[in-house]
């Protein structure tokens, strides 16, 4: 009889225990923080609402017997796989309060897709300011992880009152389909669910995926009827003009130019065309059994298992207070299988966590801040202070740029767990080099080709939150999750009023004037900082690409390294894995 | 028997969480010192009642400082 087994098992089979069960008198300190956090949890709920509801109601559209793409999701998407991204990005505050897409990473038929579609609702899918960025982000994300994209296309064109805020421009709405292109090129597919009318911009949206499929009311144009019946300017409209165009667009029967009878028909640009909604999206899922996907036998390296501990009591543990420390292990202890954790260099720059983790069965990396004060820390400080959680050291720099290294010589995917308050200053961090050391953690992920994801558990300030894999690192962030704790600027608010305002202060002290209207001026901006630093703030402005409840991140990383070991590029074979004999000595 | 709660390094105390005649159990907050702009809770290392409160709020003390006793 055969006999069967997860590789290296004597190393993952069972790792090192971490956490513990929360005592009665955390789970008590930990009730008024749950009330804080709910808080949070109401206001991003409610904008999460209010994007979905954007446009006309979704019963006008089902009504005209056409599905919203909720709708759409709702039928193509595995239940319960649905990871939603960028859902309140709105940079530019468009008056119809979102970017006019939907995207997210979900499983189709069992395979990992990033999957994208038009809102139907808003402005029957035009390209409105913020869109071509949020199309890029999730082209980007499909380019990291290396697995197919899925567009449910249903896009009206430019809205043309506003065409100055998509057309022209490197990253404007022609992007994407370069973007298109590139995946093409470098053979990640990308199936198209085409649905309604699609003229111009929404034409090449049409065209440029790998395989299409259309509903049979669907079409594809280079530009459509109302281009081609205006392509006769004056250069300007007066009432002979005004009235010809009343006439024409009574008297207009006309049908789209790039309707099935055209692309199916005749130019056969169109697989298949379905005669209802639902069978387009069957389509999709008959494509998707058809992509190339590993099965994740392949690369786990256990069984999947759920943490020993509630996912529901990070939010007893995570401090709402930013100035509360707590246990950085009890955070990871409800985040990995089996609440186990392989730690590289414990007693080496402890104001990090580097290590080996399972999410799923499959083997991944982690990253993330120690809290709380560490004594006889850093030794460069020579006693003269302590060091603190959340800040970064020579030995951590040192630390998190070697276990990157190897991460990248044993293909470990990287989740990093970010609650970060800057790297140490003055002259003896500076002899220390951890201005180098810092650049040379960026060198490092920027070396290492592997996909990472980025949570920002609370803090993300200062260089800290770039050189932990923060969004800046385009080509391994694939995406980056905000909680509702997360606080991202460039330092606290008090300390950019001090630094803005000290100097002005002195000024007005020493020369007899009442310095008050000054301390105004450092308490709007402190106000204003704790605006722009929330959460809400952070999604709408693309900060972060999603702001994900406590008890819900493990979805995601289940998803990262689910995506991530599907297709990957380069593999390294388990059992010649160096990071755990170095870890084991 | 009685435990004295220390400090773990030179800080002021923020918050007293606790009063005299108080019964406590293992990993119950007791104050908080504020050092290095973090707040530090100082946890009860055992179960007990509180004896003696030997600082108070504003209060700056230096590491290995008695803050509690807890009896």
């Amino acid at each position: 009889m055969a006999r069967k087994q997860t590789p290296l098992r004597p190393y993952f089979e069972k790792m090192t225990r971490i956490g513990k069960q929360l005592s009665e008198a955390e789970v008590k300190r930990g009730t008024k923080n749950l009330e804080a956090i709910r808080e949070q949890e109401a206001l991003i709920e409610a904008e999460e609402t209010r994007v979905a509801e954007a446009g006309i109601p979704a019963e006008r559209v089902r009504s005209r017997g056409s599905m919203t793409i909720y709708d759409r999701l709702d039928y193509m998407v595995d239940a319960g796989t649905w990871q939603p991204l960028h859902s309140l990005y709105n940079p530019t505050e468009n008056e119809e309060g979102c970017t006019g897409v939907v995207g997210g990473l979900g499983k189709i038929e069992g395979r990992w897709a990033v999957i994208i579609g038009f809102d139907n609702k808003v402005m029957a899918g035009a390209w409105i300011a913020g869109q071509a960025e949020n199309i890029l982000m999730i082209t980007d994300l499909a380019k990291r992880l290396n697995i197919p994209l899925v567009w449910l296309t249903n896009c009206s064109g430019v809205k043309l009152m506003e065409q100055e805020t998509v057309y022209a421009g490197r990253r404007s709405s022609g992007a994407p389909f370069f973007r298109h292109a590139e995946l093409n090129k470098l053979g990640i597919p990308i199936l198209n669910a085409i649905y309604g009318t699609n003229p111009a911009g929404g034409g090449y949206q049409g065209i440029s995926p790998t395989i299409l499929l259309a509903h049979e009311g669907a079409n594809i144009a280079v530009g459509g009827a109302g281009i081609v019946g205006g392509m006769n300017p004056k250069g300007e409209i007066d009432e002979e003009g005004a009235r010809a165009l009343i006439e024409g667009t009574k008297s207009f029967k006309g049908s789209p130019p790039g309707r099935v009878e055209t692309h199916f028909d005749a130019t056969a640009y169109f697989r298949e065309v379905h005669e209802t909604e639902e069978g387009v999206l069957d389509g999709i899922k008959d494509y998707m059994r058809m992509m190339p996907a590993y099965d994740p036998a392949m690369f786990r390296v256990a069984e999947p298992a759920q943490p020993k501990y509630p996912l529901e009591d990070i939010n007893l543990i995570l401090p709402a207070n930013q100035k509360r420390p707590y246990d950085a292990m009890q955070i990871l202890a409800r985040l990995t299988d089996n609440s186990e954790f392989m730690e590289y260099r414990p007693d080496y720059g402890p104001e990090v966590y580097t290590g080996i983790a399972k999410i799923d069965g499959f083997p991944v990396a982690v990253i993330g801040n120690n809290q709380g004060i560490i004594a006889d820390y850093p030794d460069y400080a020579n006693g003269e202070y302590p060091g603190v959680g959340g800040k970064h050291y020579r030995q951590g720099l040192i630390k998190q740029s070697e276990f990157v290294s190897l991460c990248g010589r044993d293909n470990l995917p990287i989740i990093w767990l970010q609650d970060t308050t800057g790297i140490d200053v003055g002259d003896a961090a500076e002899e220390a080099e951890l201005l180098a050391l810092g650049q040379s953690l960026v060198y490092s992920i920027e070396q290492t080709d592997i996909s990472m994801m980025c949570v920002v558990l609370r803090k993300g300030q200062a260089a800290a939150h770039y050189i932990m894999c923060g969004p800046q690192a385009n080509n391994s962030n694939a995406f980056t999750l905000g909680t509702p704790l997360t606080e991202i600027c460039v330092m606290h608010g008090e300390t950019a009023a001090a630094a803005s305002y000290a100097r002005r202060l002195v000024k007005e002290d020493e020369e007899g004037r009442d310095f008050m209207p000054v301390v105004d001026k450092m308490n709007q901006m402190i106000d204003d900082y704790r605006e722009k630093s929330e959460p809400a703030y952070g999604a709408k402005m693309g900060f972060v690409d999603e702001i994900v409840c406590l008890d819900q991140l493990r979805g995601y990383m289940e998803a990262f390294a689910g995506a991530n070991y599907q297709n990957p590029k380069s593999i390294t074979p388990v059992h010649q894995m160096l990071l755990p004999r170095a870890i084991k000595g | 028997m009685s435990t004295d709660v220390t400090a773990p390094m030179s800080g002021n105390i923020y918050e007293i969480s606790v009063s005299v005649g108080d019964d406590v159990k293992a990993e119950d907050e007791l104050l908080i010192l504020e050092a290095m702009k973090m707040e530090n809770p100082i946890y009860a290392p055992v179960d007990g009642k509180v004896i003696e409160i030997k600082v108070a709020v504003d209060d700056a003390v230096e590491a290995n400082d008695v803050l509690v006793i807890l009896e």
